[in-house]
């Protein structure tokens, strides 16, 4: 077998692509799911859609004609720089069940976001349902006094 | 590198200078002739009289000529289509000059080279180029077909703003005077598709690559070999850019190399003599510049390759300067317009950088102690990114600081997939299966690119945004440049090339550092339908309110507008970013703003309806201070105040407000010193008549007229408060929604307001001290003055 140092180079590089190329064809037949999660490592998921709002129904006329007046409460010194906090949102009074609630409904108590909330519901999703409040104790960006003031505004039903 | 051996060198800059010079020696053409002819006779006299340097003199000054002859362009021809009178709606036929480009689902752009269109009933012979979009589902049509189709044609228009790209000139320089837009259920194929070989093997390759690799992957390939980038998602497509690989996804000189490469590479293996190489390594990239297309880059890495080619049929020592110059000459004379083509400024850059610099820098990192083949690549990667810096920051106003690094990881996997990828298709050509098992092979590779690019782009301050650099910063940089592989010779190019650096390097940072003025400017951006105002106090801070539009099918005015504005402003952070409310004409081009700006708040409704979805992440990500306003807050913005007027809070943020969405649009009103400024969204009636029944003051100097002159804003009662003298309306011209409207005009106009339109006036911008008001129409560059009464402020 005499090959020129040329040739076998050659040889040599197609015969390793070649083996790459069955072996890597091989594991995406075996494993279909991890090769896309590869495939996609880069690409970033589309944001949740926003869920259309219900279409109001037409407001009688002379609805327009009669505007509540404005808090006169808001209006604030210029003084107050732009650090002024924003005002809080509506707090419904019943307590929100942790088990039966949306993503969203759960990103409306005081200090969760969207992406706190989304955890709260993968931590829901993993443990099947919260047993107790407390079971939010551990969640990423749960800290002690962000629980403390939840845990009067939720409950865990059944 | 010596001078004297690139004697095209100065000739073909000479050439390019006399196309600079086109648009003002069209005014001349006859005294351009005489002049040219003047020194034909000068050149003539000189050789006669054996005054041989003399006649050389000559030569670049007739290229001077030439070149201005050839950037000239002449009278339009009668039959031309931008010259005939035509209907609103004309069915048009023509053929496609390239294949059409699908940038959105619903959306396909087409190049049509018309040859006639129906006049009435007749039909009637015409040319000239069109760009025609249509929208809807287009039949499957290809390059070299002839079509035709109901178009509504009209002037190109681009945004009229600041320091922006220039679209009409653009599209003029492809011979485009006119654009179309049409449904697409119109177009009719009047020949069958039958391309021509080459777009037939280029469509061969694209659908071969899709079918055996996953989408990304696939794109990415087409990138690699083909040039083909419309296939590339949006955030790999910014990865790319942000490491400062970009080129790769450009056929170039690195594709014609590796194509020539691996031509002699299988031909040393089955050991055919050098000059049978040499013409199949001809034949393969002519093959190759044909079926990727004529893009400037293709056209001079193919140039230059085919000279070094014959050099070694010829065996003649091949000069590589000399090779960029007769290419630069050729494509120039061939497409004078390509001269302002970013793609055509960044491959010669880059080629001229890498063959004058590399050897310099390579030998200082050899001198280092650095071993040759990692001083040579650092070299390379060195010389091309000093040269092509002013190009991307003109263009783009980009600079990457990891591309340098990048490179050097990135370039050697890009190699290998375009190399493997080649040879894959070839494999194709034979036997489907053993192709399959070479793109396997192929997608690891392209893995790994992947993977090192997100990792470049990763690193946090990859990719930096500077204002485009002047003249003279420009020809600053570059006479360093040309000093570089000079500096040990002598004390004075040393010093020369010192202060070269520092001019270029302070012009840049002037900018930056440049005193104000004491203004306050607020600038109403041109950027179609949608608003956009920029307000910069005059210590600083900026409060940008609204966005623009974009979306999923438009074009993104934050990333193609705002963003260079800011840029070139320069500004790196918007302490204030406000959205009036979420519809996409307000709130879209606010994604591209959140995502490459330091936010510092964000000002929302506390509403996000439907489509907003990108723009409501990457405020969440932006870290930008989130607050949510309601009437009666007063913030301190610099020296200014802000009140804000709407929405009253009344209406629970969980429910739809009752009146709609624009009811709920953030009404601003902004006060400093004698001016006053109300930003009213697309506040409509009935939230017209709640703020004015709340009492709160919307008398105000300057008016930002709501919802961009709908009929159902800008009532009587609301413009009589305001008792505006200067009435701005963002609009887009030709909108679907016909605003302005007469009736908002005419009642705009009964307040007595002068009034200002973006659709015609490009960007307004107003500009006070406190005491005068200056309102500048961009488009027009008409300035207005107005002293601000004091009894009124």
């Amino acid at each position: 077998m005499t090959y020129p140092r040329p040739q076998l180079k050659l040889l040599l590089v197609l015969a390793a692509v070649f083996l790459a190329g069955l072996g890597v064809r091989e594991w995406r037949a075996g494993f279909p799911d991890a090769a896309e999660r590869l495939e996609r490592f880069d690409r970033e998921d589309p944001p949740p859609p926003i869920p259309p709002a219900p279409r109001p129904r037409a407001a009688p006329r002379w609805a327009a004609a009669h505007p509540e007046p404005a808090p006169a409460s808001a209006v604030q010194s210029p003084r107050t720089r732009a650090t002024a906090p924003p005002p809080a949102p509506v707090a419904d009074p019943r307590p929100l069940d942790l088990n039966r609630a949306s993503a969203e409904e759960i990103s409306r108590l005081p200090g969760v976001g969207p992406s706190l909330a989304r955890r709260i519901v993968e931590e829901r999703d993993r443990r099947g349902r919260f047993e107790t409040s407390d079971n939010l104790r551990g969640i990423l960006g749960m800290g002690p006094k962000k629980l403390a003031a939840l845990l009067p505004l939720v409950t865990v039903g059944e | 590198m010596r001078w004297q051996e690139a004697p095209l060198l100065p000739l073909s800059a000479a050439f390019a200078l006399g196309i600079l010079t086109g648009p003002w020696a069209a005014t001349a053409p006859a005294r351009i002739l005489a002049a040219g002819g003047f020194l034909l006779a000068l050149g003539a006299c000189a050789l006669a009289l054996r005054c041989d340097r003399a006649a050389a003199a000559t030569l670049p000054a007739l290229a001077v000529v030439l070149g201005a002859l050839r950037g000239a362009t002449g009278p339009l021809p009668a039959d031309h289509i931008a010259r005939v009178a035509l209907a609103p709606v004309v069915n048009v036929e023509g053929r496609l000059a390239e294949e059409p480009v699908r940038w959105a689902p619903d959306r396909t752009r087409l190049i049509l080279d018309v040859d006639a269109f129906l006049d009435g009933d007749d039909r009637r012979p015409a040319s000239g180029r069109l760009q025609v979009t249509l929208y809807g589902e287009t039949a499957v049509v290809g390059e070299g077909q002839r079509v035709a189709a109901d178009l509504r044609l009209s002037r190109p228009r681009g945004f009229r703003n600041p320091g922006a790209f220039d679209y009409p000139a653009f599209l003029r320089r492809d011979g485009i005077l006119l654009v179309g837009t049409g449904r697409a259920e119109s177009l009719v194929p009047l020949t069958p598709d039958e391309p021509p070989r080459p777009v037939r093997v280029k469509r061969w390759a694209a659908a071969t690559i899709g079918a055996h690799l996953p989408e990304t992957s696939a794109a990415l390939l087409a990138g690699l070999i083909l040039g083909e980038k419309t296939g590339l998602p949006r955030e790999a497509d910014e990865a790319f850019r942000r490491a400062g690989v970009y080129h790769i996804l450009a056929v170039s000189g690195f594709n014609v190399a590796l194509l020539a490469s691996s031509v002699f590479f299988v031909s040393a293996a089955l050991g055919a003599p050098r000059r049978t190489t040499a013409v199949a390594a001809g034949v393969a990239l002519v093959g190759f510049a044909l079926v990727v297309g004529g893009q400037a880059s293709v056209l001079r890495a193919t140039v230059m390759g085919l000279l070094l080619l014959a050099a070694t049929l010829l065996d003649r020592k091949s000069q590589l300067m000399n090779a960029l110059a007769l290419a630069a000459l050729l494509l120039l004379a061939w497409r004078p317009g390509d001269l302002w083509d970013p793609g055509f400024q960044l491959s010669f850059a880059a080629t001229a950088g890498i063959i004058y610099l590399t050897p310099v820098i390579t030998g200082w990192l050899e001198g280092w102690g650095w071993p040759g083949w990692l001083a040579t690549a650092v070299a390379v990667s060195v010389a091309a990114q000093a040269a092509v810096t002013p190009v991307m920051l003109a263009h783009f106003n980009q600079l990457s600081l990891v591309g340098i690094a990048a490179n050097l990881v990135v370039v050697p996997l890009a190699a290998a997939g375009t190399t493997l990828g080649m040879l894959a298709l070839l494999v194709a050509l034979a036997s489907t299966v053993a192709a399959d098992v070479f793109f396997q092979a192929l997608w690891l590779a392209l893995l790994a690119l992947r993977t090192a690019v997100w990792g470049a782009a990763a690193v946090p301050a990859a990719m930096v945004h500077l204002p485009a650099p002047g003249w003279a910063a420009t020809l600053a940089w570059c006479g360093a440049l040309v000093l570089v592989p000079a500096l040990g010779a002598r004390r004075w190019v040393r010093a020369g090339a010192a202060a070269c650096l520092a001019a270029a390097l302070a012009l840049c940072i002037w900018p930056w550092v440049r005193p104000g003025d004491g203004r306050l400017r607020v600038t109403f951006l041109d950027v179609g339908q949608g608003d956009a105002v920029l307000v910069e106090l005059p210590e600083g801070p900026r409060l940008l309110v609204d966005g623009g539009p974009a979306g999923a099918r438009r074009l993104d005015v934050g990333e193609r507008v705002l963003a260079p504005f800011l840029w070139n402003r320069p500004a790196a952070r918007v302490d204030v970013v406000a959205v009036s409310h979420s519809d996409p004409d307000h709130s879209g081009g606010l994604r591209a703003v959140l995502t490459r700006f330091r936010v510092g708040e964000l000002w929302e409704n506390g509403r996000w309806s439907p489509g907003s979805e990108d723009t409501l992440r990457a405020a969440e990500r932006s870290g930008a201070c989130r607050r949510t306003l309601v009437a009666g807050q007063r913030m301190w913005l610099g020296s200014a105040v802000v009140t804000v007027l709407n929405p009253d809070g009344t209406q629970s943020l969980d429910e739809p407000p009752p009146m709609g969405e624009n009811e709920e649009s953030l009404v601003l009103r902004l006060d400093w010193r004698g001016f006053s400024l109300l930003l009213t969204g697309d506040l409509g009636r009935s939230g017209e008549e709640r703020v004015l029944a709340s009492r709160a003051p919307v008398r105000a100097l300057a008016l930002k007229t709501g919802h961009h002159g709908s009929r159902f804003s800008s009532t009587d009662e609301f413009l009589a408060a305001a008792r505006a003298a200067v009435a701005v309306i963002s609009v887009g011209a030709r909108n679907p929604f016909r605003h302005p409207a007469p009736e908002a005009l005419a009642r705009l106009e009964a307040a007595g307001a002068r009034i200002y339109r973006t659709d015609r006036d490009g960007a307004v911008i107003l500009e006070t001290d406190g005491a005068t008001l200056w309102i500048t129409r961009w488009a027009s560059g008409a300035v207005e003055r107005l002293d601000l009464d004091p009894e009124r402020a």
